[in-house]
């Protein structure tokens, strides 16, 4: 390629410090906010910088609890997918099948349904079978659209591989299950990671299913976030929760760096 | 090759009997409801196309479904061309390419109903950073009851949540294209604009129509934010197809919250079975290019 020339160097350097500016406005806003107190508390200002919101985070149970609330079910949504996605990521890999790409189709039609479509039946089904305001109910239902994710991430993982791996090794006498954990496990480790990523990050930032499912208890930390918006909110509370909200999704950036494209690809 | 054998479905079977609980079933309670006036849980009565004969002649629904798509219409002509502009720019610049890459992707990790916050706090004219310098601009933003700021300010903060997603994926598919390809351009002497039609392009179409599908649906169903942006206000001015479905859930009127989520179900698989059709069709087209 030709170097660039001075005027495509200047327009660049405007262009990036453009889009810098308008991504971090709102993050710049946000965190500002968290470290100043916007409600009177005992002993501290109104206006006061410091940690006081950070502070009362952990002096609020609830809140507390919330965290725990989230990681419970995203971990448990990530342990369901990655379980029931490996096999399936394999048979897609290695085997044709009678109905194969209508459960693909149908895959993908459920990865991009809206939430809000499902949202009724999924409240009235989930009722019925005890699965409300408990974390194995949101951690199932965030499956919808994490299963795909996983198995499409994971399959292109185990395309990557030779078919004769698989075949080395069932010659030296693994079953199916020994050559899963003994092989093909380590071989995708990369995958799974990135896979579990994912989920991770989508379950995290999905919220409607989280709504209607905590009806009374069990709140995640989003839901715990919307309940502190009262007659007088401490909008500095608020945003120290959404800096802390924020910060898995920081980390996971940082993780899959390299293989960033990949919790958006589809499958046909 | 993949090899044909059907007990392929045994692997399958774990992440079929998940989907089939959280997605078929539910799917066939909503079309169940959907013929049906619902009273209450014990109280069902049938009405056939009812509910579906009314929403399709009702002018509510025609009005948000045209709001929809002018939303959606917007979000698209904004978001895919400044997306790939800015991945154009991003695979040229190296390892500031990368950081700034990572930088637009901070908005799609972030959870959905902080996203509303943030910016309901961003232009709030007493505190907020962009408030305070539009106070002293004098430029009179009101997003609560003037229809067009409240439009502005949803594509505003719809663009800086979803940018990050139109620059990855472009930023991927560009990165892709082998060197000796842009060598053999400027050999030929060809122009940028010829560069970016012919070899850029091409090499981007797959990419381009995933951004599209993914982008469409999430725009034209938009919820979370849109809700608590203005509820729908000024007026009914930002009521979207998502947004009048929530208040029939939230009335109790099942029966035609089902008949709407089925109408919606509905474009969204029509619009998946258009992409699967296209994808397929481009697919063949390669082959044969290639044979």
């Amino acid at each position: 390629m030709t170097k660039p020339g001075p005027a495509f160097l200047w327009f660049r350097a405007v262009a990036f410090a453009a889009l810098a500016l308008l991504i971090l406005l709102p993050l710049a806003q946000t965190i500002l906010l968290s470290f100043i107190a916007t409600l009177p508390h005992d002993g501290v200002p109104l206006g006061e910088i410091g940690l006081v919101n950070y502070r009362n985070i952990f002096a609020t149970p609830a809140l507390v609890a919330s965290i725990w609330n989230a990681l419970i079910y995203v971990l448990l949504n990530v342990a369901l997918c990655l379980a029931a996605g490996l096999p399936a990521a394999y048979a897609f890999a290695r085997f044709r099948f009678t109905g194969d790409r209508h459960f693909l189709f149908l895959m993908l039609a459920f990865r991009v349904t809206p939430p809000v479509v499902l949202s009724l039946p999924i409240f009235i089904l989930f009722a019925q079978v005890n699965l409300v305001n408990s974390p194995v109910g949101i951690a199932l239902v965030h499956c919808l659209f994490n299963l795909p994710i996983a198995i499409w991430i994971l399959e292109r993982f185990i395309s990557a591989i030779p078919r004769a791996f698989d075949e080395t090794a069932f010659i030296d006498g693994h079953t199916l299950p020994s050559f899963f954990f003994r092989h093909l496990i380590p071989a995708i480790a990369p995958g799974i990671g990135v896979a579990a990523f994912f989920c991770f990050i989508f379950s995290w930032v999905e919220v409607v299913f989280a709504r209607i499912l905590t009806v009374t208890g069990g709140k995640p930390m989003t839901m715990a976030i919307n309940a502190l918006f009262t007659f007088q909110t401490d909008i500095g509370l608020v945003m120290a929760m959404t800096v802390f909200s924020l910060l898995p999704g920081l980390a996971m950036i940082w993780f899959v760096r390299n293989h960033i494209s990949r919790g958006f690809e589809i499958r046909t | 090759m993949r090899l044909h054998d059907n007990r392929a479905w045994f692997l399958v079977l774990p992440a079929a009997a998940v989907m089939v609980f959280v997605g078929l079933l539910p799917l066939v309670t909503v079309l169940n409801f959907s013929f049906h006036d619902i009273f209450s849980l014990d109280q069902v009565y049938w009405v056939g196309m009812d509910w579906y004969a009314e929403i399709i002649t009702s002018s509510r629904f025609h009005a948000s479904l045209l709001r929809s798509l002018a939303f959606s219409a917007i979000v698209l002509s904004v978001q895919i061309p400044l997306g790939i502009g800015v991945a154009l720019l991003l695979v040229r610049s190296g390892r500031m390419g990368l950081v700034m890459l990572l930088l637009v992707a901070v908005p799609l990790v972030v959870p959905w109903n902080m996203i509303p916050v943030m910016w309901l706090n961003l232009v709030n004219p007493r505190t907020g950073l962009a408030g305070l310098a539009m106070v002293w601009l004098g430029i009179g933003f009101d997003y609560k009851f003037t229809a067009l700021h409240t439009w502005i300010l949803l594509v505003v903060m719809d663009t800086w949540h979803w940018l990050g997603l139109v620059v990855i994926l472009s930023y991927a598919a560009f990165s892709g294209i082998p060197q000796p390809y842009y060598q053999a351009a400027a050999i030929d002497g060809a122009s940028r604009l010829a560069v970016f039609r012919h070899i850029e392009l091409p090499r981007v179409t797959g990419a381009l129509s995933i951004v599209l599908l993914l982008r469409f649906v999430d725009s034209f169903m938009i919820y979370t934010e849109a809700f608590a942006i203005n509820a729908g206000g000024p007026s009914g001015k930002t009521t979207f197809l998502s947004l009048d479905l929530g208040e029939e859930i939230k009335g109790f009127s099942y029966g035609t919250a089902a008949a709407l989520s089925m109408v919606y179900f509905l474009i969204v698989l029509t619009v998946v079975w258009a992409f699967v059709t296209l994808t397929e069709n481009r697919k063949r087209h390669q082959e044969r290019a290639i044979e």
